[in-house]
């Protein structure tokens, strides 16, 4: 973490002046766009793509080095994707980095085995699993599109959760997506998840991308449906007493929370947005975005012998940062704005005051 | 609607080869796969060509049957700012 800390100056100059030139600290890996969910607000399970193989992966990373910090293995559901374990552990080969973050479902029987697998070939990353909810019960299984998902979530949450006593590396969260469909009935995922023994409860709000092929739908929530749902989860977090590394992600959630707060209203980025110079997304096609709301194709690692150097210091993607740098764009994705947060000196002091503070004056709640 | 710039956005973007094939078979396979997805939808850029200003509005087309873009004959190519749409099941209970 002081690592990335220490890169946060370079990359401010690296924004401002286009030097020096430094490689992502945030990397987004999606191998597959296949997924077993059927989500109300995503469509990405729909595409097919002439995938990078392992080998491909492995170059890739190769290229990368020691610079990301911050991996997420993504999707698609990322376990439909065969090789994941292997995956990660190039990641972690080549990157050493000091988080791997994987979202899912929760569906197939395989994933505790899996994670196993991953938490103990990674000992020095810290793991993060999120298990997806977005509601509880029925309520779940509608918006997810997967009749008896529900059922399943708790039988893998359950097995999870064995595991997590047994690795101290591993952090087994639930995430919601906060959409026009799940909006009114927050209260009750996070009284449910409080009581899950969940390290971590996070959420992310619904927002249209091109990656997801959901622009133009309206899956997300009113600003002041959101505003007073979140409100209440802020409420709730603040009262909570975190351990470990939930407690420097939850910190960072509460200011990613109020940033989303912002930005719908004000339909702005509200703080400089880092995607194309700190953080970065590669699609299972091997094609590299700066981010997955615009999902603008920068080059494909195919066509540049897997060196991601070559694509992320190239000609192409210079117009890409004038136009962020513009602030022709501006969206609450969270992998994004966590990394924005890093760069924005009076929100990462809030995070720290919070991180930092004593743990007494924390409220603890049942 | 939020983040109305996204829209304008991909508008802009130029087209990859094989646009209209592979949109319409994720379409056709979200259909098979029944998901919520009940067609889709050509949604004209600004300035879009003749052809594609006579398309019938918010025509809801089964993938196989959805015209191909670029339309034949559009001048601006692989720059046609005209997209596919999915149409969801939830969106027609809001018309509806």
């Amino acid at each position: 973490m002081a690592g990335a800390l220490l890169r946060v100056p370079l990359f401010k100059l690296y924004r401002r002046l286009g030097w020096p030139p430094i490689l992502p600290i945030n990397l987004t890996l999606s191998p597959s766009p296949k997924c077993n969910s059927r989500c109300l607000t995503c469509n990405i399970w729909m595409k097919r793509e002439h995938e990078l193989t392992l080998e491909e992966w492995d170059k890739v990373l190769a290229s990368l080095g020691r610079a990301p910090f911050w991996f997420t293995l993504s999707g698609g559901e990322p376990f439909m994707y065969p090789h994941l374990v292997e995956l990660a552990q190039s990641a972690y080969e080549h990157c050493r980095p000091g988080v791997i973050n994987i979202p899912t479902n929760a569906l197939l029987p395989s994933i505790p085995d899996r994670v196993e697998r991953i938490a103990r070939s990674c000992p020095k990353s810290q793991v993060i699993i999120n298990l997806s909810l977005d509601g509880v019960g029925e309520k779940n299984d509608f918006i997810r599109g997967v009749p008896g998902n529900f059922k399943k979530f708790e039988e893998r949450l359950e097995l999870l959760l064995r595991l997590r006593n047994q690795f101290h590396n591993l952090t087994i969260g639930i995430h919601m997506v906060v959409s026009v469909f799940s909006v009114g009935h927050l209260d009750e995922v996070i009284a449910y998840a409080g009581r899950s023994g969940a390290d971590q409860f996070i959420t992310e709000i619904a927002e249209p991308r091109v990656e997801l092929d959901t622009v133009g739908l309206p899956i997300t929530p009113s600003p002041e449906s959101y505003a007073k749902a979140i409100d209440r989860l802020i409420a709730h977090v603040e009262s909570k007493r975190f351990t470990g590394m939930a407690r420097i992600t939850e910190a960072f959630r509460v200011q990613y929370y109020r940033l989303v707060k912002r930005i719908l209203d004000e339909q702005d980025q509200v703080i400089a947005c880092y995607a194309g110079w700190a953080s970065a997304h590669i699609y299972a096609d091997g094609t590299v975005w700066p981010c997955c709301v615009r999902a603008d194709n920068l080059g494909n690692l195919r066509d540049h012998n897997y060196d991601f150097k070559e694509i992320w210091f190239g000609e192409k993607i210079k117009g890409v940062r004038r136009s962020v740098s513009a602030k022709e764009c501006h969206c609450p994705l969270a992998n994004a704005s966590y990394t924005n947060i890093l760069h924005h000196i009076p929100t990462l002091a809030r995070v720290g005051a919070k991180v930092w503070q004593p743990a007494n004056r924390h409220r603890q709640v049942s | 609607m939020a983040f109305d710039w996204l829209n304008r956005f991909q508008h802009r973007l130029e087209k990859e080869p094989g646009y209209a094939a592979k949109t319409l078979a994720a379409y056709r396979l979200g259909m098979k796969a029944k998901g919520s997805i009940v067609g889709v939808v050509v949604q004209p850029a600004p300035d879009c060509c003749e052809a594609a200003r006579k398309l019938p509005a918010g025509k809801v087309y089964h993938p196989d049957q959805a015209p191909l873009l670029p339309l034949p004959d559009c001048p601006q190519g692989c720059r046609c700012g005209c997209i596919y749409r999915p149409m969801m099941t939830y969106q027609q209970a809001d018309e509806g």
